[in-house]
């Protein structure tokens, strides 16, 4: 899911940085307004506990291992905006730090996995958790959230991919970026996400869920705010 | 002083004692997770301490180092062919001999990168079946074309001229970008990084949460290890898989109340320390001769990078 450097063309990368750059300024703002002088610690431990989710390997069914990107998890849990900049400064950290992703992909791995996949996974639950206050419905609900938000995040992914050779290619065609067609990075992306990788997402961020509503209900965003 | 890592730190946890017998020890994402940690600490402590020695680039003010890793990572993003590629490569190599770096570690891992997201990734669009061109090694021969919806797989398959350099010039960027990223990065301390950043007017709101957020990822990911060693040393049978989902759902949940709990702690600590709303960096310094110098320096290189 971490875009390299070299994948996009300018023709993508500085517009996503754009995006990416609407959505911190609002962000911080709506933090601020709720928390006032807190947000800088909050904000900050929230990022550091973002990153370190990733740090986890979960056994999953059949033996193996997997670890999750945590965007829908924070997302349920502190709230889509403050997912928006705690998951952007683990993304930010991990390029500049360890060459995880480019730096000029920030701004696309940004919008990717720090607004598009906190949004639609806060949404999904919200939408299927409906008022249920437990049981079922809620785990259902926390694994969907996690399974649509990653699949939703590849496909935006595989679409950033599938455009490079419309946008950026030689006269004779050779592509200068990405050299996937939309027919092949699109699917290949979605399909990887939507068969596997997004069911480990389902599983890390209904596992943590059950056990937060368990033990720390107030602690969920999700569950103590009422949206307007 | 001359700082050097120690050598425990280097070494990968042992998992000799842990491989599976006939109880079916099944403890691989312990195992998994302390590797990941270890990596993760194991990362930081080399940055900071090739960062902090006395070389060429690690002279250099930060700001300039900034300016110079956006300047010349766009550079290699705008360049289309691959000569221009392997001289921008050259260029940073000598850079990075210079600062006398350890060009052996730092290029294993510019490798390794390049080697997975440029090359790998890239290899199957060199086939006839993605981009078309002169086939210059048969693969493949199909009794007859197929048409499968929007897809089509010709009689012959086989890696084109156009393909092979696109996966060429595609590894060449990837590798450069991602070389210029470890250069700076192993000749600039984290916190100088993210000061430098000032200059591209990010706000200083922005910076405190990422410097706090780095503080402590590596604060956690110690806790985390030793949670983890904890777990590994008091084990003496079979972990089933759904025991282990519930240990490590328990562990991230301790990790997000300890981390609302330091919140609480860095606040009070801030007020404490008389912090008002308006943050603000200080110690910028004023930029020196050779600050200005190197800026001219890279500059021309760079637009003559941008010109050939």
């Amino acid at each position: 899911m971490h875009i390299p450097d070299g994948y996009l063309s300018p023709q993508t990368y500085v517009p996503l940085y754009g995006v990416s750059l609407v959505f911190w300024s609002v962000a911080l703002k709506k933090i601020n307004k709720e928390l006032s002088i807190k947000h800088i610690p909050y904000l900050a431990m929230s990022a550091a506990f973002s990153f370190l989710i990733m740090m986890f390997n979960v056994p999953i069914p059949g033996g193996t291992t997997g670890h999750a990107v945590g965007a829908g998890i924070i997302a349920i849990l502190l709230g889509p905006w403050t997912a928006v900049i705690a998951v952007s400064v683990s993304l930010i950290i991990q390029a500049i730090v360890f060459g995880d992703g480019g730096i000029t992909a920030i701004g696309a791995n940004c919008f990717n996995m720090a607004v598009v996949m906190p949004f639609v996974s806060y949404w999904v639950f919200r939408l299927i958790k409906g008022n249920a206050d437990g049981g079922a419905r809620l785990s259902i609900a926390a694994f969907l959230s996690g399974y649509v938000s990653l699949s939703v995040a590849a496909a935006v992914t595989g679409i950033e991919f599938g455009i490079q050779p419309i946008l950026a290619a030689t006269p004779d065609g050779r592509p200068l970026y990405a050299p996937y067609p939309l027919s092949v990075a699109l699917p290949a992306m979605a399909l990887e996400h939507l068969l596997l990788f997004g069911i480990v997402e389902g599983i890390v961020t209904v596992l943590l869920f059950r056990y937060f509503a368990k033990n720390e209900p107030g602690l969920v965003y999700s569950l103590t705010v009422k949206e307007a | 002083m001359k700082n050097k890592v120690p050598l425990f730190l280097l070494e990968r946890p042992s998992s000799d004692s842990f491989i599976p017998g006939k109880g079916g020890l099944k403890i691989s994402f312990i195992e998994k997770g302390i590797h990941h940690l270890a990596d993760v600490i194991k990362t930081g402590y080399i940055q900071w301490e090739t960062a902090s020695s006395d070389n060429f680039f690690q002279k250099i003010d930060a700001r300039v180092k900034i300016l110079f890793l956006l300047f010349y990572i766009i550079i290699v993003s705008l360049k289309k062919n691959i000569p221009s590629e392997v001289l921008i490569g050259a260029f940073v190599f000598v850079l990075t001999f210079l600062s006398r770096l350890e060009i052996f570690n730092l290029y294993k891992r510019v490798l390794f990168f390049a080697f997975i997201f440029g090359f790998l990734i890239a290899l199957p669009s060199a086939l006839n079946v993605i981009t078309k061109g002169e086939i210059i090694l048969p693969l493949l021969h199909l009794s007859k074309p197929y048409r499968f919806w929007i897809y089509q797989i010709p009689e012959e398959i086989g890696l084109t001229r156009e393909g092979v350099y696109g996966v060429l010039m595609l590894t060449s960027r990837v590798m450069n970008s991602l070389a210029l990223s470890f250069f700076v990065l192993y000749t600039t301390p984290f916190t100088e990084i993210i000061k430098a950043l000032k200059v591209l007017k990010v706000p200083d709101s922005f910076l405190m949460i990422v410097t706090l957020s780095y503080k402590y990822v590596f604060i956690f990911a110690k806790t985390i290890e030793d949670m983890h060693l904890a777990m590994k040393s008091r084990l003496a049978g079979k972990v089933s898989n759904a025991e282990g989902r519930r240990w490590i759902a328990g562990r991230l949940a301790l990790m997000f109340k300890k981390s609302q709990q330091r919140c609480e702690e860095i606040f009070k600590a801030m007020l404490g320390r008389g912090f008002s709303n308006n943050i603000k960096f200080y110690g910028v310094k004023k930029l020196q001769t050779r600050d200005w110098v190197a800026s001219a320096v890279f500059f021309i290189v760079g637009v003559l990078f941008l010109w050939i």
